[in-house]
């Protein structure tokens, strides 16, 4: 027997995160520093095959587009700010149908806010970022396996779907250390890149049949590519709203939940007790206080299920099924108002939502606790 | 040129010149206002085949929300060419001034704007390092120039001022009036390139911790350490954790300190625990290190009734209760203190070996020194 190499290390989720993409295929990242992703971009500097410093953020989405137009999986990361200056870029990223990953890094805001506490802040920003309603894939990871698994996910979930895809995760993830045994990370396969290879001319905008056009590199000495960040036609020639531009639009939504909400790619854990009429649903960086408090809850004999959101946008039924069987559904999340609650259920949300929430501190397991145990 | 369709791709911007996509036979990408700069570069730097001609279309209006774009691919001198249409009005909106209309012009649209100057274009070009930067004013066919720029290696920029047939100058023979005239400014510089580099894991290069010693910790225990940017609170924190580690414990560490870094306070907390660590946050503290007046202004709320508390004894607390008073400070001096408390709290609470806070300190470039201040608690 091959005796098993120690791994035992101590790293941050930054390192994770990157090492995952790089692996799954990613060829270039850009980047604008910004607290708290510095480290994701300090690492991509040592380990992407490109590495290029924008001058700022518009620049820094502006390139990721280009790169990824001209055939390359592109990667940037930032925080609010930041992603503030990409959100025009990203709709047009969005409507050209071009694959990308942004590691998007909550901090305390409004505004700049405090650049070094973490926050879950931007989570109805994404839901509403692009101009329309359209969703774009978010995940989010729970934990250091979370930051490989999801990492590799979202770089195959946007080149799969020819769009952007947001790994949202917040300062406690990203720059936390803690001891850690690589042995409990699983290979990951290269994403697999599919081309256009047909006989007739191409068109950048005509879907197969998972509702995706196949792709071609802009430059190609093939086939010539027209995209577009204007209403278009299949052609990829800017029109007003034709009919055949209108579908084309329609299909920018419809690709996505075609694709996220298939079974397989509905990411969560789903933590149930039986005969619990409570259970505790959060996200990112809340859902080790919520692991912790519910293992405090089940100590004192009292029922509870856990759910933590992986797949966090678009949000599928499946999710909202599982929260259907109980009397009291409590959200852990850290911030004011309690956004994936008001995301799932309304301002106006049934007294049998609770929600705990904080900003500028970590929601500890104890508030958790007290929360549940008052559930009555 | 000997280029065929496959060879050029058009980038155009928002505006008039934004509608060229479909009229030219070749790669087309249309973008954001102003951005047809930017999103050129990127592709550019994307592209394998060095030798495809990238070309960005842009108006005035175009040129002035991307300004910075103009700089970036100037200064970075990106094999590309970047074609401004110079109308000097916003021609789809009816007409306004833009950031390049004459003062002349602005004369009769706008006169309290009349006495500031236009932007000027290819100077700013030229300044910023493009390697070819051209203004032409051209009554019929000026492909000879556009040629010139399109075959020069790095960044070139052509600056063609146009009519506008509905709002700007409407006649040809108007664009004498322009306070510019014809001109070609160069740069002998090597154009941009990418550098592609393989790379080894970032696994690799951190260390793997073994287990070397053993523990008597048995339950989750939690330190906060308080001090000051520059003393080394962060590595001896590190240090902490890594003899944790290779006592066999689970650990977590993370840091806290001013945005402005290297001033003000350096908190660091660690945990060590037998078990699983979920939550990584500190609730109440089991310990409390502090050895400055920075750290202790940053942590003393957060100790309680039950955290043991080891303070340097240059600082003054009243808690009510025994606080470990020592010469941290004296002893190992301000870069060594806060090791030296660490190794006290080892020594005092005798739930790790110190030797596995030396050998964590061993594997460290400044080890001696390092060491050194352990000793300066252990003697």
């Amino acid at each position: 027997m091959q005796e098993v190499k120690n791994q035992k290390v101590l790293l941050d989720g930054s390192r994770i995160i990157i090492e995952s993409l790089v692996q799954s295929g990613a060829q270039a990242f850009v980047g604008y520093p910004i607290t708290p992703a510095n480290l994701l971009y300090a690492y991509s500097k040592q380990r992407f095959p490109i590495f290029l410093p924008a001058s700022d953020e518009i620049t820094a989405l502006q390139w990721v587009t280009g790169i990824s137009a001209a055939g390359k999986l592109p990667v940037t990361a930032t925080s609010f700010p930041g992603f503030a200056l990409m959100i025009e870029t990203l709709n047009m990223a969005y409507m050209m149908e071009l694959p990308m990953v942004i590691v998007l890094v909550q901090r305390l805001g409004p505004s700049t806010g405090s650049a070094t506490a973490g926050a879950q802040g931007d989570v109805l920003m994404l839901r509403s970022c692009i101009s329309g309603g359209y969703p774009i894939p978010v995940f989010c990871p729970s934990n250091f396996k979370d930051c490989w698994d999801l990492s590799a996910l979202s770089l195959k979930t946007a080149n799969e779907l020819r769009t952007p895809v947001v790994l949202l995760t917040s300062k406690e993830m990203v720059m936390t250390n803690r001891s850690f045994n690589l042995n409990d990370l699983s290979s990951i396969s290269p994403v697999i890149r599919k081309y256009y290879d047909g006989h007739d001319p191409y068109k950048p905008y005509q879907a197969a049949g998972n509702l995706v056009p196949p792709f071609v590199s802009l430059g190609s000495d093939d086939y010539l590519v027209r995209l577009n960040s204007s209403t278009h036609n299949q052609l990829g020639v800017i029109q007003k709203a034709t009919p055949e531009a209108m579908a084309n639009t329609k299909r920018l939504k419809q690709k996505i939940d075609y694709y996220m909400f298939k079974p397989d790619n509905i990411k969560y854990e789903y933590d149930k007790d039986d005969g619990a009429d409570k259970i505790i649903v959060t996200y990112g960086i809340s859902s080790e206080a919520s692991r912790t408090a519910t293992l405090l809850l089940r100590n004192e004999e009292e029922k509870i299920s856990l759910l933590v959101i992986k797949s966090l946008l678009p949000v599928s039924s499946e999710i909202m099924n599982i929260q259907k069987k109980y009397k009291h559904i409590i959200f852990v999340e850290e911030n004011l108002t309690g956004q994936m609650k008001e995301l799932m259920y309304g301002q106006f949300a049934d007294s049998k939502i609770r929600s705990i929430n904080h900003i500028g501190q970590m929601i500890t397991p104890n508030e958790i606790v007290k929360e549940v145990v008052s559930c009555r | 040129m000997g280029l065929g369709p496959n060879d050029v791709i058009i980038v155009s911007d928002i505006g008039c010149c934004g509608l060229v996509d479909p009229l030219i036979n070749s790669h087309s990408i249309h973008g954001l206002h102003g951005r047809s700069t930017a999103l050129a570069m990127g592709i550019a730097l994307g592209l394998d085949n060095p030798d495809k001609k990238v070309i960005a279309i842009q108006g005035d209006g175009g040129a002035t929300i991307g300004l910075q774009h103009l700089l970036e691919a100037s200064r970075q001198n990106i094999s590309m060419t970047l074609l401004v249409q110079n109308n000097q009005v916003y021609g789809m909106t009816g007409g306004q001034i833009s950031g390049t209309s004459t003062r002349l012009f602005k004369a009769i649209k706008f006169p309290e704007e009349s006495e500031v100057p236009p932007y000027n274009l290819c100077d700013i070009a030229y300044s910023a390092g493009a390697a070819f930067s051209a203004r032409v004013i051209p009554r019929g066919d000026f492909s000879d120039k556009l040629v010139e720029a399109i075959n020069e290696p790095g960044f070139s920029f052509v600056e063609a001022h146009i009519i506008c047939p509905s709002y700007g100058y409407k006649k040809v023979n108007e664009l004498e009036l322009l306070p510019f005239r014809e001109e070609t400014l160069k740069t002998q510089r090597l154009p941009h390139v990418i550098h592609k580099k393989d790379t080894p894991s970032l696994f690799d290069s951190i260390p793997k911790v073994e287990t070397f010693f053993e523990s008597n910790l048995k339950s989750r225990t939690e330190l906060i350490i308080g001090s000051s940017a520059g003393a080394g609170a962060q590595l001896a924190a590190d240090l902490l954790t890594f003899a944790g580690i290779m006592c066999g414990l689970n650990a977590t560490k993370k840091g806290e300190y001013p945005i402005t870094v290297g001033t003000g306070h350096s908190v660091a907390e660690v945990i060590l625990s037998d078990e699983a660590i979920n939550f990584t946050g500190i609730e109440s503290p089991d310990v409390v290190i502090i050895t400055s007046q920075d750290g202790l202004d940053k942590v003393k709320d957060r100790i309680d009734d039950s955290t043991r508390v080891i303070l340097d004894s240059s600082l003054d607390l009243d808690i009510g209760r025994e606080i470990h008073h020592v010469s941290f400070n004296k002893k190992a001096g301000k870069n060594g203190a806060v090791l030296a408390a660490i190794a006290y709290w080892i020594i005092q609470s005798g739930l790790l070996p110190l030797e596995a806070l030396r050998e964590a300190a061993r594997n460290h470039k400044h080890a001696n020194k390092l060491i050194i201040a352990i000793d300066s608690i252990a003697e």
